[in-house]
């Protein structure tokens, strides 16, 4: 899969239809930074689909392109990294005018900290056990962005998603058009047994830490590190609502917090946190799994605000990251108040 | 009058002492509120807590060997508006004693209420070793699994801001408990514990002198094998190639108190303009760029106060020895500074000095 990836963008990039590529490439200790790449040597390091996710795909993106001018950039990333940059698209964060993604059947992504311990450890789509508990619940697994490499259903395929896709593919005069019947087949019952397991692991989530009560249970052991704040691709905002100075809690108040319980928890706001990100995020999660993965702490946080965007979306019936058209709820809500206003 | 010597001893457990008298102070009013560990609802996670019920005294865990959250951060939430109003006795461990005193001299909290009652420290086990199923063999294996930072720990011993300092790290292993009253608060409250005998014993230094050879050993091989800024980049780069940007290590230590740290502002972050010509200029760069600047400007900022907690290596997602850079940093820069962190509330931080020379230097 990687040659194949590598070797399309070194096409591209000679063809000067693009002028620069986002990739992962490999790096010292069993690692795979994001590189910005201009030069066609400097694909030779090129790993377009690591084992591991360091960094999410669209946080590494909308480091450099909230405004695009010159010049295409072709990205290669996850599903899920590919969705996370449509949403901050929506979110004024990434400037998609100039860029094309190039994503993949995606065989999942090892566990992090799994990783670091044992660097040999291969995801293998097929195992379960060797991919990150959010993977293997992943229905969106494939076809996200303007292109997707097929590698199933006999296919070693780039296949176009949209226009822009398209057109890429013309300029490269890759004018395949293979039969997709098997692949389709293919991705729809993965997605279908997917679907089954992240239905049932929702469901134990659920059970397993309900209400409030049950909140309260599984952030008990919540450090207040905020990794999962920080490297969240969609947690783009510079000051968080819960480091606003408002929300000090002073010794009277964890005092009075104590007296009516006997004994109350320091560090205060551990919950008020992390509901409240549920609360931004669940228009928007990915289901990247990336918040997991930095987990100290080794808290199911990925999936449980997955479960609470897995709702929202619904009552929104709104997909995060699927269709760049596709306005956010807030977004519509923000114009037609304008709107509003004009009459 | 030499009260370094003065001490209470009890046949019980350090824990059963300590939560016994604990309890007494909160039921004859002398406290107001104790802040300690307790454990969570999920096994093997902790917290610390502000316990005002005596009954609930029993749920403390006083010096168990794992920090959650380094307390002169948890300290410093709860104070940096107000101080307490009423007495709270906080069982800290040194480094977050002398992490608070930091905190309290850059005006993020106030000592003012608080009654330390602090340990010789045998340091603690990272806090990602107890989330295993194996956490009780990992707690019976105490000296194996402590922390890099605590291996290499010389202020094990508190700092004169302790009331009282139980033995709990010494060379001899020694049965029962032995508590320090190190202020004449603490002997005035002692006054008031009949349950314990007075008497007087050593110097905790006399009797720890075995592990505070072991950790200056350790100590120098740290300084010895963990490479510095001025080692060149490379072996720095190769370090942090792992770092995934989740800023824990900021956010967990003590002394990171900036609002929006510096490494956030449009100063320091890479322009998207700049990041792309970069990469027309070079061939290719990586990116989000500024994971080294990041470091090196947060050893910078730390290193003249960082208190060698291994806070910062402890909630690495991936393992980074943080704390071994920043406590080799740490050592050269305070020596030549002559600064040593939490040492003594009225030492002046190095940063504010500057600024009192400054405004001299103005109205001169
Ligand atoms: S969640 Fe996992 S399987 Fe799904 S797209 Fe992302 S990395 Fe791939
Ligand atoms: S909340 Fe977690 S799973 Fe959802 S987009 Fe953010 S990092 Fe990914
Ligand atoms: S990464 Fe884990 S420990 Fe840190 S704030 Fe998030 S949930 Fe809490
Ligand atoms: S830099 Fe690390 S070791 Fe030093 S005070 Fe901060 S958390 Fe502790
Ligand atoms: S905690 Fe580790 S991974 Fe996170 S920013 Fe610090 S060094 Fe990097």
């Amino acid at each position: 899969m990687n040659s194949i990836i590598v070797d399309f963008l070194e096409k591209a990039l000679v063809s000067d239809y693009v002028s620069s590529v986002l990739v992962p490439s490999g790096g010292p200790d069993n690692t795979f930074p994001w590189t910005l790449i201009s030069d066609v040597s400097a694909l030779a390091m090129a790993e377009p689909v690591p084992p591991v996710m360091y960094v999410q795909g669209a946080k590494a993106l909308a480091s450099f392109t909230q405004s695009m001018t010159e010049g295409k950039l072709l990205a290669v990333m996850r599903p899920c990294e590919a969705r996370a940059a449509v949403e901050l698209s929506k979110l004024e964060q990434i400037d998609l005018d100039n860029i094309i993604l190039l994503t993949m059947d995606c065989p999942g992504a090892v566990p992090l900290k799994e990783y670091r311990r044992d660097a040999g450890i291969q995801p293998d789509i097929s195992i379960p056990e060797t991919i990150r508990p959010l993977c293997r619940q992943c229905t969106e697994f494939t076809s996200a962005g303007d292109l997707c490499l097929a590698m199933h259903g006999g296919l070693r395929e780039v296949l176009p998603l949209t226009p822009a896709g398209q057109e890429l593919l013309d300029s490269l005069g890759m004018k395949a058009e293979p039969d997709t019947s098997a692949w389709i087949e293919w991705a729809s019952s993965l997605k279908a047994e997917r679907e089954a397991v992240s239905t049932e692991n929702r469901k134990s989530l659920k059970k397993a830490y309900s209400g409030l009560e049950g909140l309260v249970e599984v952030f008990s052991g919540c450090i207040s590190c905020r990794s999962c704040r920080t490297v969240c691709p969609i947690c783009y905002c510079r000051l968080c609502f819960i480091d606003m100075k408002d929300r000090r809690c002073p010794a009277s108040a964890h005092l009075e917090n104590s007296r009516s319980s006997g004994a109350a928890r320091v560090m205060s706001g551990t919950l008020l946190f992390h509901i409240g990100r549920m609360a931004h995020m669940s228009l928007s999660c990915v289901s990247c799994g990336m918040c997991e993965d930095a987990c100290p702490s080794d808290i199911p946080v990925g999936r449980l605000v997955s479960m609470v965007s897995a709702g929202t979306t619904a009552v929104f019936n709104y997909s995060a990251g699927s269709d760049p058209e596709d306005p956010l709820p807030l977004n519509t809500f923000r114009l037609e108040e304008l709107h509003e206003y004009e009459d | 009058m030499n009260t370094k010597t003065s001490v209470l001893v009890s046949e019980s457990s350090i824990g059963d002492t300590l939560r016994d008298l604990l309890g007494k102070l909160l039921e004859n009013g002398e406290i107001d509120s104790v802040f300690a560990l307790r454990e969570t609802r999920q096994k093997g996670r902790y917290c610390y807590s502000l316990i005002t019920d005596p009954t609930l005294i029993r749920e403390a865990l006083p010096f168990h060997p794992v920090m959650p959250v380094q307390g002169a951060r948890a300290l410093s939430e709860m104070t940096i508006t107000e101080p307490f109003g009423r007495p709270v006795a906080a069982l800290l461990r040194p480094c977050e004693i002398r992490a608070f005193v930091e905190n309290v001299k850059q005006s993020q909290g106030s000592l003012e209420n608080i009654f330390i009652i602090s340990c010789t420290c045998p340091g603690v086990i990272p806090a990602s070793k107890l989330l295993g199923e194996d956490r009780e063999d990992v707690l019976a294996n105490h000296g194996g699994n402590i922390r890099n930072a605590c291996r290499t720990c010389t202020g094990f011993i508190p700092g004169p801001q302790a009331d009282m300092t139980v033995l709990l790290a010494s060379d001899e292993p020694h049965d029962g408990t032995v508590i320090y009253l190190n202020t004449d608060r603490a002997v005035e409250i002692a006054g008031k514990l009949d349950s314990l005998s007075r008497e007087t014993g050593k110097p905790a230094a006399e009797l720890t002198s075995g592990i505070s050879e072991a950790r200056e050993k350790s100590l120098k091989d740290l300084m010895r094998d963990i490479p510095a800024p001025a080692d060149g980049l490379q072996s720095l780069v190769s370090l942090f190639a792992a770092c995934i940007g989740c800023r824990g290590c900021r956010e967990a230590c003590p002394l990171c108190s900036c609002v929006l740290c510096d490494y956030e502002t449009a100063r320091t972050l890479h322009s998207p303009e700049l990041v792309r010509s970069e990469a027309k200029r070079k061939g290719s760069v990586r990116v989000p760029a500024g994971t080294l600047q990041f470091q090196l400007g947060r050893l910078m900022h730390i290193s003249p106060s960082c208190t060698a907690c291994g806070q910062c290596s402890d909630v690495c997602p991936v393992d980074i020895p943080v704390s071994d850079i920043f406590i080799r940093a740490a050592n050269l820069v305070q020596e030549s500074l002559d600064y040593a962190p939490g040492r003594d509330t009225d030492d002046t931080p190095p940063m504010a000095t500057y600024l009192e020379k400054e405004l001299l230097d103005i109205t001169d």
